[in-house]
């Protein structure tokens, strides 16, 4: 059953003098299946992250469109699209994106509170999460003054305490080392387990082995894919590095 | 060549970072007019004349400003470099080696600190001389305030300025010295920490306030209120800042634990919002309640001073003529009578010859004495170099009351009509110099008596007969012979309306210049004294308009500057918010809620402060001789009104830049 659709998207962004504009998306087609977890790999400048804000609703395609569970994403209006976001979609970004002023559990409940939901609902969706990503003795500690990765993970815990219908996941480990990243992936991998759909933009061929599709960029369109299957990690990882590297001498 | 690239970078810098040095050079220049002006007050010849308290009233001012100026420049200078350390941060990690980086902060302060300097005093001294021309056009006073620059005092200026910048500069080298490029780069998104709430802090401060408010509530007399008051506006100073700085958070926190009021768009983001910055604000908040406080007392009581001339004159004066008589020891009180009675039939030959009518004449004689109730017995002893403040008795024959008073009263010898004003000293009766009398209470002093009345409120005994007076008095002297007291009376009369009063004035203290009666005189008169207190009063008014302005730029100064600064940080924060699905509409009330809440506590502070330093100082005017309460109340109330109007227009100016940032 198809979840995301993405039809014939196109992007361009035009500077205020020059008419002519810069074609970030060309015309990238796929679609995600409900409780898919997929990788989109590129290198800088080839369009990815730019797809993902698009599918994230923070911004809007020139030409195409996007279907959530059958929904147009340009039919949301406006006044609703806060709202859309906030319930439909969760978020993780590179930076993590806590506020400084809240405790990590005020972040991880920022999404319901704008929700107007009730004291109790909160700290019932609270507390099994946080004790599933390993925060739950955190909660009252302040971004500053815990690691990255557990930062991250506080974070993972704010895009899924609205069960949201997609996780939209941009370069997650991008500022974790190593361990970090393999923890975190752990969990983005437990949670798709768990039936969770997930869009993951990422530089890095061993975070997007943990997914079960890789989608390859370049130049504004997808050209390329690889299944997971029921290939071990390392050897997935070694599709993902050819085709890697396949594509950067393509283009020289 | 190597000077020449560093001030080249330095003024590239400055420009690149304009829309931080323009708030920050607005500041700085403001801060430097507003001292500049305190301080040319205080060389004012208008102050220097008009009293000998005035100059150290505003010296001590100048310094309250000093001292504003260097904690506002250090607040603003702090802002300008957290944002900045990126920029600096990376110039060491592109290989500028931390001298070099000094040496572009260096003659980046010297631009910019010089220019600020330069630009205040050249406002200060424009905009003080157009404020002054224009204030004098306003109020068009019988003799125009004068503004003289005073050369020492901008030099004063000058360096207490240099002084401030290089200050700044030092801690911004120290701090550039002690870090690493990477923390740094990082600096700009350092974490403040939650602040501490200090129990202990607290509770002094509300000690401090209510002490501070418990003196204004309790003093009784205008004559403490004089020492009193200082402490007062002190300790409720120190009360403000402490409850600023400890009890909005106690407060915040208090309200954060009450989770399902917490845990609500609104709140959630503006309580932790203001938590977040309350260490750094709320000193900010203290200062603009604290300069509001002062642009109200400020403003109110002199308006009072000046719409109340008029009533200050009845009070002094209650005829249009006063002729003050004073005696020596040997003098009694039939002698004293006779005397004044030979005055007046002279004073009245003298008039009709110039073709003037006096109409209203009468006198009363009395005696001032010092003592203390001590039970049923009024004592009198020495009050030299005792700190209580003793009891004043006035005492006066019944002759001469009932000319005074509405309802004439008869006294029997032993008997004395009797005024106390405090219940406290209400007694049915009371031993003078082992002699007991009955007293017979009245609930009012004469009219007439008003003047005497209002710095220390006598104790008033009429006594059935002229020989009482004398016996008491010689009593009295007999018993503190050092100190001996002599009888005195005033005089009053009016003319005929149509008469010149001014002209007669000028007559009457000619003829009374050289005289051989047996008493001394001093005459006054009320038109004369018209315009003196007019162009005095009218010189305090127009003193506390000029600070009232003064007071409320650095109130708007500390606003605009809070206002764009949280603007900056208040910035990314939404946009997080925004992304993981906040509204534009939960945006714009949070922010309004939680600017509301920062522009109204320091107003309803101020409101607050005013109410509870009505009584001490409305006391202090009774030194000015304003005793019409309603006059004061109403002033006051109408400033504050008007005040707030103000702020309410800085408050919506500002908003709207902050708004405009953080979108």
């Amino acid at each position: 059953m198809t979840f995301i659709d993405v039809k014939h998207l196109k992007k361009v962004y035009t500077s205020k003098l020059g008419s002519k504009g810069t074609e970030a998306l060309k015309d990238v087609n796929f679609s995600v299946e409900k409780g898919e977890f997929i990788s989109v790999m590129g290198e800088s400048g080839s369009g990815k992250t730019t797809l993902l804000n698009i599918l994230s609703t923070l911004d809007s395609a020139t030409e195409g469109e996007v279907y959530l569970d059958d929904q147009p994403l340009s039919s949301i209006k406006d006044k609703k699209v806060s709202r859309f976001r906030r319930e439909q979609l969760g978020f993780i970004f590179q930076d993590f994106n806590l506020l400084d002023n809240f405790t990590l559990k005020d972040n991880i409940l920022l999404p319901l509170v704008l929700s107007r939901k009730a004291v109790d609902e909160m700290e019932t969706a609270l507390q099994p999460l946080v004790e599933r990503l390993g925060i739950a003795h955190l909660l009252n500690n302040y971004p500053y003054e815990v690691s990255g990765g557990q930062k991250q993970r506080a974070a993972v815990a704010r895009a899924l305490i609205t069960q949201p219908k997609v996780i939209l996941a941009d370069e997650p480990t991008g500022a974790l080392d190593s361990k970090s990243s393999q923890n975190l992936m752990e969990i983005l991998s437990d949670v798709h387990q768990n039936g969770q759909t997930i869009v993951m933009v990422t530089h890095s061929a061993r975070a997007a082995s943990y997914s079960s599709r890789v989608l390859f960029i370049r130049d504004g369109q997808v050209y390329h894919e690889l299944y997971r299957g029921d290939k071990e990690p390392d050897a997935f990882i070694d599709s993902i590095s050819k085709s890697l590297l396949v594509s950067s001498k393509g283009r020289v | 060549m190597k000077i020449s690239f560093f001030s080249k970078m330095a003024w590239r810098n400055i420009k690149s970072n304009r829309k931080l040095y323009i708030p920050y050079s607005i500041s700085s220049v403001l801060s430097v007019a507003l001292f500049q002006m305190m301080a040319s007050l205080m060389t004012n010849d208008f102050v220097r004349q008009r009293s000998s308290t005035l100059p150290t009233l505003f010296g001590m001012g100048t310094v309250v400003i000093g001292l504003f100026s260097v904690i506002f420049i250090f607040y603003v200078n702090s802002f300008l470099m957290k944002r900045r350390k990126k920029e600096i941060g990376l110039y060491s990690v592109l290989g500028l080696e931390k001298r070099h980086v000094a040496h572009i902060l260096v003659i980046e302060n010297i631009m910019v600190s010089g220019l600020s300097i330069l630009a205040g005093i050249l406002v200060g001294v424009l905009f003080g001389r157009l404020s002054f021309l224009f204030l004098n056009y306003l109020l068009n006073l019988p003799n125009a305030v004068g503004y003289s620059t005073s050369w020492g005092m901008t030099g004063v200026t000058a360096l207490l300025f240099i002084g401030i910048f290089t200050l700044t500069l030092l801690y911004n080298i120290a701090q550039v010295t002690f870090s690493n490029p990477i923390r740094l780069l990082k600096g700009g998104k350092e974490g403040e920490k939650e602040p501490k709430s200090s129990p202990i802090l607290f509770v002094i401060g509300v000690l401090s306030l209510g002490a501070g408010y418990y003196i204004s509530l309790t003093i009784d007399n205008p004559i403490s209120a004089i020492s009193q008051f200082f402490i007062a506006v002190l300790l409720v100073i120190i009360g403000t800042y402490l409850l600023f700085t400890t009890g909005s958070i106690v407060i915040l926190k208090a309200l954060k634990r009450n989770k399902a009021f917490y845990y609500r768009p609104g709140p959630f983001i503006s309580i932790s919002g203001m938590l977040y910055r309350m260490k750094q604000h709320a000193v900010g908040l203290a200062n603009i309640s604290i300069l509001s406080v002062m642009v109200i007392i400020a403003v109110s009581t002199t308006i009072t001073l000046y719409a109340g001339t008029e009533e200050t004159l009845n009070n002094r004066f209650p005829e249009e003529n006063n002729l003050s008589i004073m005696t020596d020891d040997e003098m009694n009180s039939r002698e004293l009578k006779s005397a004044i009675q030979t005055v007046q039939g002279d004073l009245n030959e003298l008039s009709s010859d110039e073709g003037y009518t006096m109409t209203d004449q009468y006198f009363f004689r009395y005696v001032t004495l010092w003592g203390e109730m001590e039970g049923q017995t009024l004592a009198f002893k020495d009050f030299q170099g005792v700190s209580e403040i003793p009891l004043m008795v006035l005492i006066m024959p019944v002759d001469d009351y009932n000319r005074l008073a509405e309802d004439p009263v008869t006294l029997r010898g032993d008997e004395l009509l009797y005024y106390a004003p405090d219940p406290d000293l209400e007694r049915e009766s009371l031993t003078l110099f082992d002699k007991a009398f009955d007293l017979k209470q009245i609930n009012n002093m004469p009219g007439v008596m008003n003047g005497m009345s209002q710095l220390i409120d006598p104790i008033l005994l009429v006594t059935p007969d002229d020989s009482t007076l004398d016996t008491i008095r010689a009593q009295y002297n007999s018993e503190l012979a050092e100190y001996p007291v002599t009888l005195s009376a005033d005089f009053f009369w009016s003319l005929e309306s149509s008469q010149n009063s001014m002209a007669y004035a000028s007559f009457i203290h000619e003829e009374l210049r050289e005289n051989d009666y047996p008493i001394g005189l001093f005459y006054e008169s009320r038109d004369g004294n018209r315009e003196e207190w007019y162009s005095t009063n009218g010189g305090f008014l127009f003193i506390g308009i000029f600070l009232g302005g003064l007071f409320t730029i650095g109130a708007v100064l500390i606003t605009y500057y809070k206002q764009i600064s949280e603007g900056y940080e208040d910035r990314e924060r939404i946009q997080i918010m925004q992304k993981v699905g906040l509204d534009k509409e939960t945006t714009r009330q949070a922010t309004h809620s939680q600017i509301l809440w920062m522009f109204t506590l320091p107003i309803l502070t101020a409101a607050l402060h005013t109410a509870f330093a009505y009584p001490i100082v409305q006391k202090l005017l009774l030194l000015f001789g304003i005793t019409s309460n309603t006059l004061f109340l109403l002033t006051t109330i109408g400033v504050v009104m008007g005040y707030s109007l103000i702020y309410w227009i800085i408050y919506r100016i500002t908003s709207k830049l902050y708004l405009n940032i953080v979108e």
